[in-house]
Parts: C-alpha cells; sequence; structure tokens
C-alpha cells in the first residue's frame, strides 16, 4: 500500500504545486502602454485614446483577460512631443508592458520608435507621416492609412468632379504638411491646375486675410489638410466671404465638432477619410460608441479615438487566435493581420506595418450635420 | 534659513554630489538614468540662461534659439554630412555664440521689457524658420532623426551609461566655468553691469560690448548642451524649443535664484525632475507650476536659494 | 483687386479692433506698475467662457436673444473685472517693492494657473458657441462683404475705446489714473489714492479685455483654453507698437497690427505671417522705441 500511498501523495502534491503554479500565472497581468498628449494642444485626443484603450480592457477583463491573465493600463503622457516621448517609451519599457496604444502626433511616435523596437514592444500609432513606417522597426503598426494612400485617393477624386483649378490650405504640423505636399504632387499629376499652396498658423482662427487673398485667383475648390478645428472655422469664414469654391477637407476634418464650428455654412463642406463609424452597418462600431458614451458621458472626440482603439483590438484579435503573448510568435502573427474587421473599416497590416485595405470614401456634409457619402460611386448608392 | 543655506553652498559640497551622481547608472533603473542625462543636459542651458539673466541682467526670454542652434547644427551636420557628433561639437559652439553675438548686437540697447519682447519675437521667427524646413535642411516640423551616438578616438559611446557619464562630464566641466567666471574679471564686469549700469559707465566701461560678450558666452554654453541633446535624443525636432521651454528656463532662473548655482540646479530640478515622479497627476502638473511661481515668488522674490553675497559686499 | 483690398482691410479692422481692447488692458496695467500682465490675456479669455456659460443656458431665440447677449457681455465684464483684482491682489501687490523679474515671474505663474484653471473646469477641447446669436446679415460694398457680427464689433471696440477715451482725458478719476502713470511719487503727494487707483486700472483693463475675449466667441464662435496665450502676446506687441503705457497708443497699435496682419498674410507670405508681424515689432522697437506715439511710463531717475 506505500508505493500507492506514495505515489498518490505525489500526484496531489503535484497537482497542487501546478494548481498553485497556474494560479499564480494566471494572475499575472498583462500590461498594456498608453502613450498620448494627456496635457498640452492635443490633450484632447490624448484624453480620448486613453479613454477608450481603458474601455476596451475593462470589456475585455470582464470577458476574462487576454487568454487568462487580467489586463492592466498605463498610461504615460507624451505632450505631443519628442523628448516627453522618449522619457515615456523608457518608463513603459521599464514597467514590462507588451503593447503601446498611441501616439497621436507622428513626432512623438518617431521618437519612442527606436526605444520599443530595441525592447520588442509593440507599438501602434495613428500618426501618418509616412517616415514611420520607413525605417524597418518590426515592432511598429500604424493604425490609421498613411497620407499617401489618402492622396492618390484625393487626387481620383477632384478629377472625377471636374475641378480642375484648387488651391490647398495647410498649416505647419508634420501631418498636415506631409499630406498637403502630397495631394499637391498628385492632383498635378492628374493634371490639375494647383494655384496656391497657402499656410494658416493651426488655432490663430483668423483665416480671412489667407482665404480673401485664395478667393481672387478664383479657384473651383479648397482643400485643407489639417484639423476639424481650423477646417471647420475656414469653412464658417469662407461662407462669411461669399466664397463659391467647394471646400473639401482631409480626414482629420472628420469630427462631429466639425459641423457645430462651421454652423451654419457647415453643409455642403466634403470630406474625405474612411468612413464614420456611425455610418459603418458594423454593430460593434455602433455598440462601441454607445458604451464610451455611457463610461465618459461625452462622443469619443475623433476618429482616431477608434482607429487607436482598434490597434488594441487587433492586438488582442491576434494574441488570443495564436494563443500567445510572446513577443517573438505575436509580432509576426500581426504582419500577418488580414482582413480584421475594425471599427473604422476592414484592414489588414503588411510586412512594414502599414494599414492596407481600408477604403476611402468622400462624403458630404448635409443641413443637420449627418454624412452623405456621394464617392466612390459604388460606394455612394448606401 | 539663510544660514544654513550659506553653510551648505560650498563648492566641495557640489563636488562630493556630483561625485555621488556618477553612481547613477549603477544604482538606478534606464529610465531615472535617461532622466538624469537630461537634467544635465537642462541644467548646462539653464546655468547659460543664468549667465544672461541672472549674471548679466538683460531679459532674454528667447534663450532656447541657442540651443537649438547648437542641436540643429550637430544634427544636420551628422546626418547629411557624416560629421562625427564630437567633431561637430565646436562647429555648434561657435554658431551658437554667432548667433548670440549678432542677434543681441542691435537689441542690447533697448530698455529690459523691450528687450524681452523682442527674444520672444527671435524665439517665434527661429521656430517658424525650422517648421518651414529652411534650406531644405532642418527638416520640418518632424524634424532630424537618426543622430550617430558620439564616439570618442574610435570607441563607441552607444550605450545609456556612458552617454550619462558624457553629459554629467560636461555638466562638471560647466560647474567649473562658471564658478571661475564668478571670480574673473568678466564675472565682476557683468555683476556691475547689471546691479549699477551708470557706475559702470562712469568707470569707462564699454556697457554694450560686454552686453553682447555676456549673451554670445551664454549662447556658446547653451549650443555646447545642444549638441549633448541632440546625441542623446538621436532626433531634434522645432517642438523642443518653442518659447514655452525659454518661458520655462527664464522661470528656472528667477525661481530657483538668480546668480546662484545651487539655485539654479535647483530650480532645474523642480521644473524637470519632479513632474517626472508625478506623471500620474499629469492634467494637473502646470496647473500646479502656476500656483508654485506665484506662491514662491511672494513668498521669496529674491529666489529659493539666492546668491551668498561674500561678506563685505555691498548689498 | 480693390475688392480684395477693403476686404481684407475689414478683416484686418475687425481682428484689430479686438486686439485693441485687448491691449488696452495691458497697456494700462504697465503704465501705472510697469509690469507686463501676462496673465491678462488669459483672464480675456476666461471672460469668453464665463459669457460662454451665460450664452448656452439662455437657449432661447428671437428677442430674448439680445437680452441674453447683453447679459453675457455685462456678466463676463464684472467677473472678469473681479478676478482681475483678486489677481492683483495676491500676485502682484505683494512684489510691489521687489525685483520686477520677480512680479514677471508670478504673472507667468498667474497665466499658467488662470489657462490651466480653465482647463481644468471646462475640459481641454474647445468649445463651440451657440450658433443663430445674431441675425446673419451682411452688406457688400466696393466688392467686399461685410458681416453683422463684424459691423457688431468694429463698432463697438469703437464706442469702448471712445468711452474709455472720454473717461481718462475728461473725468477726475481718469486724470489721476494718469498722474499715477507719470509718477507714483508725485501722485501720492498730490493726495491721489494710488492703491485705489491701481485696483481700478484692474478693474476695467480686465473688463474691457473681457468684452474683447467674447467678441472672439461671438466672431469665431468657438474658444480653447490655450488662446489667452497667443491673443494675449499679440495684444501686447500692439500696446508695445502703440507705444506702451499710452492708451490711445494701445488702440492704433492695435488697429494697425490687425490690418498688418491681413496684408501680411493675404500680399506676402502665408508661410512666415507670424515671423513678418515679429520683424514689424522688432523694427519698429530698433528704430523708434518708445512706440508710434510714445511711450507714457513713469520715469525713474
Amino acid at each position: 500500500m506505500r508505493p500507492l500511498r506514495q505515489s498518490l501523495l505525489s500526484v496531489l502534491l503535484t497537482a497542487g504545486v501546478m494548481a498553485v503554479g497556474s494560479a499564480a500565472q494566471a494572475a499575472t497581468p498583462i500590461k498594456i502602454g498608453v502613450q498620448a498628449p494627456i496635457t498640452g494642444q492635443y490633450a484632447n485626443e490624448g484624453q480620448g485614446i486613453a479613454d477608450a484603450v481603458k474601455l476596451l480592457v475593462k470589456q475585455q477583463n470582464a470577458k476574462g483577460g487576454l487568454l487568462g491573465h487580467p489586463l492592466e493600463v498605463k498610461v504615460c503622457d507624451d505632450q505631443g512631443e519628442a523628448a516627453p516621448a522618449a522619457i515615456c517609451a523608457r518608463q513603459l519599457v521599464n514597467d514590462g508592458v507588451l503593447a503601446v496604444i498611441g501616439s497621436y502626433t507622428s513626432g512623438a511616435a518617431l521618437a519612442a520608435q527606436p526605444i520599443y523596437a530595441r525592447a520588442n514592444v509593440i507599438q501602434t500609432s495613428d500618426g501618418t507621416s509616412d517616415e514611420l513606417t520607413a525605417r524597418g522597426y518590426k515592432t511598429f503598426f500604424r493604425n490609421a492609412p498613411p497620407n499617401s494612400a489618402e492622396a492618390i485617393f484625393t487626387a481620383g477624386y477632384f478629377k472625377a468632379a471636374g475641378l480642375n483649378k484648387i488651391a490647398v490650405i495647410t498649416d505647419h504640423s508634420s501631418f498636415a504638411t506631409g499630406l498637403a505636399d502630397a495631394v499637391v504632387a498628385d492632383a498635378k499629376k492628374e493634371g490639375i491646375d494647383v494655384l496656391d499652396k497657402a499656410y494658416i498658423n493651426a488655432g490663430s482662427q483668423n483665416y480671412t486675410p489667407v482665404l480673401t487673398k485664395l478667393a481672387a485667383m478664383n479657384p473651383q475648390a479648397i482643400y485643407f489638410s489639417g484639423y476639424y478645428t481650423d477646417g471647420g472655422l475656414i469653412k464658417a469664414q469662407m461662407a462669411q466671404l461669399g466664397m463659391k469654391a467647394k471646400f473639401i477637407g482631409g480626414d482629420a476634418n472628420q469630427n462631429v465638432a466639425f459641423a457645430k464650428i462651421a454652423g451654419n455654412a457647415a453643409a455642403g463642406a466634403i470630406i474625405i477619410n474612411v468612413p464614420a463609424p456611425e455610418d459603418l452597418p458594423y454593430p460593434a462600431a455602433k455598440e462601441f460608441l454607445a458604451q464610451f458614451k455611457a463610461a465618459y458621458g461625452h462622443q469619443p472626440p475623433s476618429i482616431f479615438t477608434l482607429t487607436n482603439a482598434d490597434g488594441l483590438r487587433a492586438i488582442l484579435y491576434t494574441a488570443e487566435k495564436i494563443k500567445s503573448v510572446d513577443p517573438a510568435k505575436l509580432i509576426p502573427a500581426l504582419h500577418e493581420l488580414k482582413d480584421f474587421e475594425g471599427l473604422t473599416g476592414t484592414f489588414s497590416w503588411n510586412a512594414v506595418g502599414e494599414r492596407t485595405g481600408s477604403p476611402y470614401v468622400a462624403f458630404e456634409v448635409m443641413p443637420g450635420g449627418a454624412y452623405k457619402i456621394i464617392y466612390p460611386p459604388s460606394a455612394a448608392g448606401k | 534659513m539663510k544660514a544654513v543655506l550659506d553653510g551648505i553652498n560650498r563648492p566641495w559640497i557640489g563636488a562630493v554630489l556630483w561625485l555621488a551622481g556618477l553612481a547613477v547608472p549603477l544604482a538606478l533603473d534606464q529610465t531615472w538614468m535617461f532622466i538624469a542625462s537630461l537634467f544635465a543636459v537642462y541644467a548646462i542651458v539653464a546655468l547659460s540662461q543664468d549667465i544672461v539673466l541672472g549674471r548679466a541682467g538683460m531679459f532674454d526670454m528667447g534663450h532656447a534659439v541657442y540651443f537649438g542652434v547648437g542641436a540643429y547644427a550637430t544634427a544636420i551636420l551628422n546626418t547629411q554630412f557624416n560629421w562625427p557628433i564630437l567633431a561637430t561639437w565646436p562647429v555648434a559652439v561657435l554658431l551658437a555664440a554667432l548667433a548670440g553675438a549678432v542677434l543681441s548686437a542691435p537689441i542690447v540697447k533697448l530698455r529690459g521689457d523691450y528687450l524681452l519682447v523682442v527674444t520672444i519675437g527671435l524665439n517665434a521667427i527661429f521656430v517658424l524658420a525650422l517648421n518651414n524646413n529652411l534650406a531644405r535642411m532642418t527638416g520640418g516640423p518632424d524634424g532630424i532623426f537618426g543622430i550617430g551616438v558620439p564616439s570618442i578616438f574610435g570607441w563607441q559611446l552607444a550605450s545609456a551609461s556612458a552617454q550619462f557619464w558624457l553629459d554629467w562630464v560636461a555638466f562638471a566641466a560647466t560647474l567649473v566655468l562658471i564658478h571661475n567666471l564668478d571670480r574673473s574679471h568678466l564675472g565682476r564686469t557683468l555683476y556691475y553691469i547689471k546691479h549699477d549700469q551708470l557706475a559702470a559707465t562712469t568707470m569707462g566701461i564699454d556697457i554694450r560690448a560686454y552686453k553682447v560678450l555676456a549673451f554670445a558666452l551664454s549662447a556658446a554654453l547653451a549650443g555646447f548642451a545642444g549638441t549633448l541633446f541632440a546625441a542623446l535624443m538621436a532626433a531634434v525636432s522645432p517642438g523642443a524649443f518653442v518659447f514655452t521651454e525659454s518661458v520655462t528656463l527664464f522661470a528656472i532662473v528667477l525661481v530657483g535664484g538668480q546668480g546662484s548655482i545651487p539655485g539654479v540646479l535647483l530650480g532645474t530640478a523642480l521644473m524637470f525632475v519632479v513632474p517626472q515622479a508625478f506623471r500620474q497627476f499629469a492634467e494637473y502638473r502646470y496647473f500646479v507650476f502656476g500656483i508654485a511661481m506665484v506662491v514662491v515668488m511672494v513668498l521669496r522674490p529674491q529666489g529659493i536659494w539666492p546668491r551668498r553675497r561674500s561678506a563685505g559686499a555691498k548689498a | 483687386m480693390l475688392g480684395t483690398i477693403v476686404q481684407q482691410f475689414v478683416n484686418g479692422l475687425t481682428v484689430g479692433g479686438i486686439y485693441a481692447l485687448i491691449a488696452l488692458g495691458y497697456t494700462m496695467v504697465y503704465g501705472v506698475l510697469r509690469l507686463i500682465n501676462f496673465a491678462h490675456g488669459d483672464l480675456c479669455i476666461f471672460g469668453a467662457y464665463v459669457g460662454l456659460v451665460v450664452l448656452g443656458s439662455g437657449a432661447g431665440s428671437g428677442h430674448a436673444q439680445l437680452l441674453w447677449l447683453g447679459a453675457a457681455f455685462l456678466v463676463a465684464a464684472v467677473v472678469v473685472a473681479a478676478a482681475g483684482v483678486v489677481l492683483e491682489l495676491t500676485a502682484y501687490r505683494p512684489l510691489r517693492r521687489a525685483d520686477r523679474l520677480s512680479a514677471v515671474v508670478s504673472a507667468l505663474g498667474a497665466s499658467l494657473f488662470i489657462e490651466n484653471g480653465i482647463m481644468l473646469i471646462w475640459g481641454p477641447q474647445l468649445r463651440v458657441f451657440p450658433s443663430n446669436l445674431l441675425p446673419s446679415m451682411h452688406w457688400t460694398a466696393l466688392g467686399a462683404r461685410i458681416d453683422l457680427v463684424q459691423v457688431l464689433i468694429i463698432a463697438g471696440s469703437a464706442v469702448l475705446m471712445a468711452v474709455l477715451y472720454w473717461f481718462v482725458h475728461h473725468t477726475r478719476y481718469g486724470t489721476a489714473m494718469r498722474a499715477t502713470a507719470s509718477d507714483q511719487d508725485a501722485a501720492r503727494l498730490m493726495g491721489i489714492n494710488v492703491n485705489r487707483v491701481i485696483i481700478s486700472v484692474f478693474l476695467i483693463g480686465p473688463a474691457i479685455g473681457a468684452i474683447g475675449g467674447l467678441f472672439i466667441g461671438l466672431y469665431y464662435r468657438q474658444v480653447y483654453f490655450t488662446m489667452g496665450w497667443n491673443y494675449g502676446l499679440s495684444a501686447f506687441i500692439a500696446a508695445i507698437i502703440g507705444g506702451i503705457g499710452n492708451i490711445p497708443g494701445a488702440m492704433l497699435g492695435g488697429v494697425l497690427l490687425g490690418l498688418f496682419n491681413a496684408f501680411a498674410a493675404g500680399f506676402i507670405s502665408s508661410s512666415w505671417q507670424e515671423a513678418i508681424t515679429f520683424a514689424l515689432l522688432i523694427g519698429i522697437l530698433l528704430v523708434r522705441p518708445t512706440g508710434l506715439l510714445g511711450e507714457r511710463v513713469a520715469e525713474k531717475v
């Protein structure tokens, strides 16, 4: 009887150790970092990103965490600047995070990239500067489609809409100047006459001088590559000056506040972006918006809240699919991401971490603030 | 309070603290080491601001320009012309000094507040030039990336600890420089220019020349720090040299104590290192700063750790 | 071409009027205290936020609208004036005898405090003003368009400036202010209660500035917490251009700055806009440091 009791005991002991071991294992939280501008001029966006990540983590934890591990969020304020971004990157790496969601500005993402790459920490960002995927960092994944893709679509839209004389306005930010330069180049390739490329100081509000100057050149349309805070004002001031030209805005103009800021002048503005979540038939997007509103009392500040949310969702989805959070396995798997149903559209991640496969549309703002898709014709039917 | 501060305000205590600082890479983790390196670099810039503001008494609120000139000089020479970092150092310092001299020469005659506003303007123009990709060299709003690591006689200072020691040694060199400046003829002349310009003129001192010299010297020192900054961050962008940075430097000198080395270092630590420890209160950071600045000035207008008056000197 | 020029003129005059109203606060404080009140711009924007609170609660339309507008201006002016006095008593008065630079840092600290206080109360995102506060009328003349809101701002600024000018030059209180600005000690000897004069400067300046801030809110229909710094700096430049301490100078400087900005952006270059403005400032300071109309500050021998 002794050997049986011994072996029974040893089995029980082993089982006990394993149980304790796996309990300890199951208890180790997985940390998700957020690097975003919590303070500074983009505080609005940064706080939105942090809120979205916290909401997703809460939802995931309610479902039992990621592969049994509870998720924890660590937020670091990069103020939208390079030096604090580098510090944040080091801190988050020190904290032992698996992945970092953010950052909002290309400059901050660029500064943090090498640090995350060296530590094999996954980094997602919606910075759209084309530089971000040009450096060969395997840990980097872009949440939002890059400027170059949008520019090609925009030029195509100009041509299809018969706009042959346009003027371009941009601000001094990295994202907007990159987008504007790309649009100007692609428009010229389509044979469109770009009358002028003008600059505004984002946030200065006083755009009538520049608009008056452009009005004298009689453009058929004014393309603005900057942010909705200025875009809305530009549309309003174009109406104030009695300008007949159309307003066409790049993706950063899409924000519920655009119509509010432009007020009565909002109707007729055309914006180019991936379809707005409100317009997508995905229940996931509507659900997320409702949950966000319930948790925080207001809508997400912009689409970039959702692109960042998609970054995290894609990571969670992939990790669950391959049943591993080991970066050595997870990172290559992320590069293989195909046709993931994001809140902001279906997308894939290619070998350099670029987001591909997102259909762009041009939509017109209706009286009342709703969007109507007007191009491409296949999408316009909706 | 004064006695205590005077008591510890001895150079050899500073030396001991500095030596202790050398152990940082061994005792603290990567993050804190990086913060300490940044502290060393910003301390050098703050001390340079102290030369022009605290010692020469000129209201320079655009000092980030010279920091930026040095940083961008190193960045451009290193990434576009493949100069080794340490070779760019003298060029960065020289260019910054030149900028300081050229920009200050026409404006040093202006009265304090006007000088203040003009330096704000110069800062704004500088940042705009960087953003507009002047001469296609400054890289626009993204700045310049991929700056290499410094190497001494072929030995690369690639690790974070090596960079830290480089910055810490440069910091020591700066402290020695400033300490000697205080005791030198130039230092005394600047003191008189600041405190009694009329008397200085009657003694035959060419005020204008000395003021430009002070500007150039402080700019050179800021440029010196700029090279270290570029190497440390491996990147430079316009956002690091905007007007808010100049305001921070200005506040550091005044809150810490004009013309006081420990004061300026304390100011740098407060404005800079302390927020890192409170990052969960990020939203409240500037709010608290604002209150703190007002409170410190009202309670202690001479700064937290003012310059020690040697016995026998006029008040 | 004429249409463009006239349009730029209208554009510039509107913004210039706002700059002038804010610049007045700077110049008056500088005149009596030799202090750059860095917190002034933030106070003006605080006024815009206060006005927004009033307008937001009176969502009516039609006749009630005008009353709500009037109430918004009044409340904003009163609240900000009170805030101005609190500012003077807490941040500046204790430093009256200290090194001037200490007061400058105190002012910077106060600016940070107000700006971030606004952010903590109302959030970092921009706030939009209700639309349809004013009927949208406009007129066309000489090839340019002018909106009702622009007329309101230009006329409103002009009226306020005229009233202030009359007050400063034709009342005893105004004379006391000018005396204090000219020589504080002599004013005291003449029996003028200098502290009271200073308090009134901190009542009038911020009140007028608050109206300017609310004009910004009405014109652009949006405000955000970092606006105070930008407008403050522009207004201060305007005050210097006109001659610091000089009230008509601030008015002139504000209008000129607005016009200059419009024409520089419109005809020279839009990407170097800011630089051109500063270059103008530096040029004026080098050639005529006391500003266009000459400065009026206390002479300290």
